[in-house]
């Protein structure tokens, strides 16, 4: 990690960091990199990935729609809107 | 510094403190954040609707650190909480302890309404993963945040668990009912050996180490017999549980955004700098350096050593649990290094959260129970809630 | 001697889902409706909904994936893809990056070189973007969140399509085919098709692949055949005569310019940071599953068409219009079987029930008249119960209720009459109020006699044979 791929990984995220929060980033990530070296002493090789602490499958739903919202609702927080859209910059192709 | 954000009065009934994170439609949800002032949400989440459905009443929304992922609540944008003696402590714990709600929801991805229960000798219980509905709560860590109760004691804790588990079918990770009915079972369950974590305990400050032996004694005291474990491979879960919970939230909090509602800066003409912009202005510090840290350990390049490791090492903890409560029924274990925090100690170290999950991860990245009583932590296998508040009960009272 | 070169093309086709509701939220995924209003908290991407997924998608997965003859993955499960696009309320797509529901299968085409088959790579499920309406004159996008989460599944083909003619050729097999297991209505010009287009070129013979570029989003197969045509012109022009360096990159078709543009690549395109979604939980398809699904899969449609020509001697038009859709097919098969009058089933479907559907500005895939009450109803006219005009009255109210055909034109009368006394008397009253046709008639008019038969028919209410009709008809005037 340097503030070159930081510079890369703030555009990716939308996040802009002081020069200040940058070095106090850099060390953060250094320290729990770092720190990792207490997982590469597991050997996990034949071990299967676990996303799912809980063993349950299959849950699904009946193709049903259910109407509940109406627009003027959602959108009452909405920064900017014109008849309906949301509103944004116009986007460049 | 306001304990509450936002209130409400003239409910009756046992009064109780939402943490921010829970999705309210009456009053306005921020999860601490500037990102999300004066938000208000649509529908309520599910426990909100069975604790009124119970009878319960709901006092207002309490102050959280932003969207809950540092130590004590000292990142929220609406302010740090302090004691009276300068100690930080969250606003819920705040709340119970002195009286103003008889007990708290909260959401635990990183640990801290554990933390602040055991800092402030308050009850807490972190059910087991799946037992209690998620849906309406602001997400974090999806993978192994789970909602808890804070009360003063720990038949009124039993209590308000017991108005909120159940399944869900609006939250697909939430089990099926008779799974659920263990955890709401009324009778409370004697248990016969303790395990001590011996090196996480070895780790924590002699004011700690002092609580575990008072549990012990007391433990002891009851019949109960107690062991030390060798318990090195639980300290992988802290940075097994950081690289999840980072991705998780750096991919959960993408949707702050600035588009759709929320903060939207003023400053931008493009897409891009309306979306950098508002972000940058809106999120703080500590959720800047967690969204970026996470991203990185999804990267290409990163991946298999980071979140898939991350992913392995959770199921090797699965495993040591599960191989430890074949012959006890808790560990015992410090929910935090030291007894009390102040500022000072977080603006030392900004990131001090990501060190104290040492002790609460364990329980986050497996989705075991776990209950705070007397300032220390115990965890039980899945389902053995009523085993660990029995534990609490000889416990209540110390700590304090 | 100038070299010649291959044209190698794989694509990904995205085909919206025949179901009712998005794929994680309840939202009706009905095309069309007014600007973001089929749209609740969770697909404009607000904090505390979850997602859950609607079993009829994987249902509909399984089936592309048997039609496509894949393998179904058993344990099939979803993964996040983050990136900010304003389409894309939560900043993060939800699709199958590591166990799609199903791989590794061929589809078959006919082209002018013959058969050929296409391997298909993997089929995954995923939830739609948003749409993005441009407006230069405000300088302002407009979002709309009608199509976020609406259920697509990919269709990843391998690079084994070398011409504008087999894409077609594959293009149109994989819609005749999915439209037949009602997967979808495969409507490009609605959206509910799309096609990625990855294209390189080299040298005849050679092993390695050129440099590939992408063309996005292209929904109308002729433009997809132009710009096959362009790019490949384009790639040879580069290689032969170096006009331009050949990047891999993405491209817009541009398809009244009839030319390709590279698009702005950012920095960090393609930088999408998959992971297991936690919230939702590996799908499980058992063999009762399984076989389920494999039990609705309907005969191709080549195969119907021969059936139909050898096993019930319709003509190849018919096999062919009718084999155009499956709703059609349905409706005829059902006909057939209860009246066992194949070529009258296949014209009552052709010419009759085609004429009310074009009157209700429906397409053959949206008729859904009852087969079993049709095939009754051909039966009471070849029967002669029922006179053809009634028929097509009684087929107008299939079109609108559920009813028995018998049953409707006894309580409207429509039964052809036997009673040859009351025929007469009509006959009689005609003749007797209208003696210029009679006479008309006797002097040779031959129309005058249809103009009797007419009254007579009319006063009749069409409940009467008309050849008998005709023949008393004959006999009084005489």
């Amino acid at each position: 990690m340097d503030r070159e791929i930081l510079r890369r990984l703030e555009k990716l995220n939308q996040l802009q960091l002081t020069e200040e929060q940058k070095d106090s980033f850099l060390a953060f990530y250094a320290k729990q990199t770092e720190e990792m070296a207490i997982l590469d002493s597991v050997d996990t090789e034949s071990v299967e990935r676990m996303v799912h602490v809980m063993p349950i499958y299959t849950v699904v739903r009946e193709d049903k729609v259910i109407k509940k919202y109406s627009r003027e609702d959602l959108q009452k927080g909405a920064p900017e809107t014109t008849e309906g859209y949301w509103q944004v910059p116009r986007l460049v192709e | 510094m306001e304990l509450y954000l936002a209130k409400q009065d003239g409910q009756k009934g046992k009064k109780i403190a939402l943490d921010d994170m829970i999705l309210t439609k009456d009053m306005p949800t921020t999860a601490g954040s500037k990102m999300l002032e004066n938000y208000m949400s649509l529908f309520d989440a599910e426990v909100v609707e069975r604790l009124t459905a119970s009878g319960y009443a709901i006092g207002g929304k309490a102050n959280v650190g932003e969207m809950c992922i540092d130590l004590l609540g000292e990142t929220s944008y609406y302010g740090a909480v302090e004691g009276e003696d300068g100690t930080l402590m969250t606003a819920s714990a705040m709340l119970v302890k002195n009286g103003e709600a008889d007990a708290a929801i909260g959401l635990d991805a990183n640990g801290t309404p554990r933390r602040a229960a055991a800092l402030n000798g308050l009850v807490c219980i972190k059910p087991t993963y799946g037992t209690v509905s998620r849906f309406g709560t602001v997400s974090i860590a999806c993978s192994g945040e789970t909602v808890t109760v804070t009360a003063n004691d720990v038949s009124t804790a039993k209590n308000v668990l017991d108005a909120i588990v159940g399944h869900d079918d609006k939250d697909g990770t939430s089990l099926p009912e008779e799974k659920c009915a263990k955890v709401k079972a009324a009778e409370f369950v004697p248990a016969k050996r303790v395990a001590v974590a011996r090196s996480l305990t070895e780790s924590a400050s002699e004011a700690i180490k002092q609580k575990i032996a008072d549990a012990v004694d007391a433990f002891k005291a009851n019949g109960i017999e107690v062991v030390e474990i060798d318990d090195s491979l639980l300290l992988t879960a802290k940075n097994a549980w950081n690289i999840l919970m980072s991705a998780e939230l750096c991919n959960n909090v993408s949707r702050y955004d600035g588009v759709k509602y929320g903060y939207r800066t003023k400053n931008y003409t493009t897409i891009d700098e309306l979306y950098t912009n508002s972000r940058t202005e809106a999120f703080g510090e500590l959720l800047k350096t967690a969204i970026l840290f996470g991203s990185e350990t999804l990267s290409d390049y990163n991946y298999m050593k980071m979140y898939d490791k991350g992913l392995r090492i959770r199921r090797v903890l699965s495993e040591k649990f599960d191989e430890i409560f074949e012959s006890f029924d808790a560990v015992l274990m410090p929910a935090s290094a030291k007894s009390a925090y102040t500022k000072a100690d977080t603006e030392e170290n900004k990131y001090i959260a990501y060190d104290e999950n040492l002790y609460t991860a364990p329980a986050t990245i497996t989705g075991v129970p776990a209950v705070i009583a007397g300032g220390v932590q115990l965890l039980g296998k899945a389902f053995s809630e009523n085993v660990l508040l029995d534990l609490a009960k000889k416990l209540e009272g110390a700590g304090k | 001697m100038a070299t010649k070169y291959e044209t190698v093309i794989g694509l990904e086709v995205h085909i919206e889902l025949a179901t009712e509701s998005k794929i994680f939220c309840s939202c009706s995924a009905k095309f069309g409706g007014e600007q973001n209003d089929h749209v609740c908290p969770a697909c404009c991407g607000m904090p505390g909904m979850l997602p859950v997924v609607n079993k009829h998608v994987v249902d509909l997965g399984m089936t592309a994936g048997m039609m496509l003859n894949c393998h179904i993955n058993r344990v099939t499960t979803f993964d996040k893809k983050s990136y900010y696009y304003p389409d894309l309320p939560c900043s993060y797509q939800t699709t199958q990056w590591f166990a799609p529901v199903a791989v590794n299968g061929t589809v078959r085409i006919n082209t002018s070189k013959g058969e050929k088959d296409i391997r298909i790579k993997q089929i995954h499920m995923e939830e739609d973007a948003g749409k993005l309406v441009h407006d230069d004159w405000t300088n302002t996008t407009f979002v709309d969140f009608n199509r976020t989460s609406v259920p697509l599944i990919e269709i990843v083909s391998q690079p084994d399509l070398s011409s504008a003619e087999e894409v077609v050729a594959y293009l149109e097999r994989l819609r005749s085919l999915l439209r037949f297991a009602k997967v979808s209505e495969c409507r490009m010009e609605q959206g509910s098709m799309r096609c990625d287009v990855n294209l390189s070129v080299r040298p005849e013979g050679s092993k390695v692949l050129g440099v590939r570029t992408e063309m996005k989003n292209m929904n109308s197969i002729s433009a997809i055949e132009r710009a096959i045509e362009y790019e490949t012109a384009r790639h040879i022009d580069a290689i032969e005569n170096g006009t331009e360096e050949l990047v891999q990159e993405t491209r817009r078709w541009d398809d009244i310019k009839g030319k390709s543009f590279a698009m702005r690549n950012k920095e960090t395109a393609g930088d999408y940071r998959y992971f297991p979604d936690p919230n939702v939980m590996p799908v499980c398809i058992d063999d009762e599953w399984y076989d389920g699904i494999k039990a609705t899969l309907p005969e191709f449609p080549e195969v119907k068409r021969e059936k139909y020509i050898n096993e019930l001697g319709l003509g190849e038009y018919d096999a062919d219009l009718l084999t155009e859709s499956r709703a059609l097919c349905d409706v005829f098969e059902a006909a057939y079987a209860e009246s066992n009058l194949a070529k009258e089933s296949a014209n009552w479907i052709i010419s009759n029930c085609m004429k009310v559907l074009n009157r209700k500005q429906m397409t053959p895939d949206m008729l859904n008249i009852d087969g079993k009450s049709l095939g009754k109803l051909i039966k009471l006219v070849a029967d002669g119960k029922v006179g053809n005009a009634n028929a097509r009255k009684i087929l107008d109210e299939m079109f609108e209720n559920d009813i028995d055909p018998e049953k409707y034109a006894t309580e409207n009368g429509f039964i052809v009459s036997n009673d040859t006394g009351r025929i007469q008397d009509v006959i009689n009253a005609v003749v007797a109020a209208d003696q210029k046709s009679v006479a008309d008639f006797k002097g040779g008019k031959e129309k005058a006699l249809m103009a009797l038969f007419g009254k007579c028919m009319k006063e009749l209410k069409g409940n009467c044979d008309p050849a008998v009709l005709r023949e008393m008809l004959l006999k009084t005037i005489q």
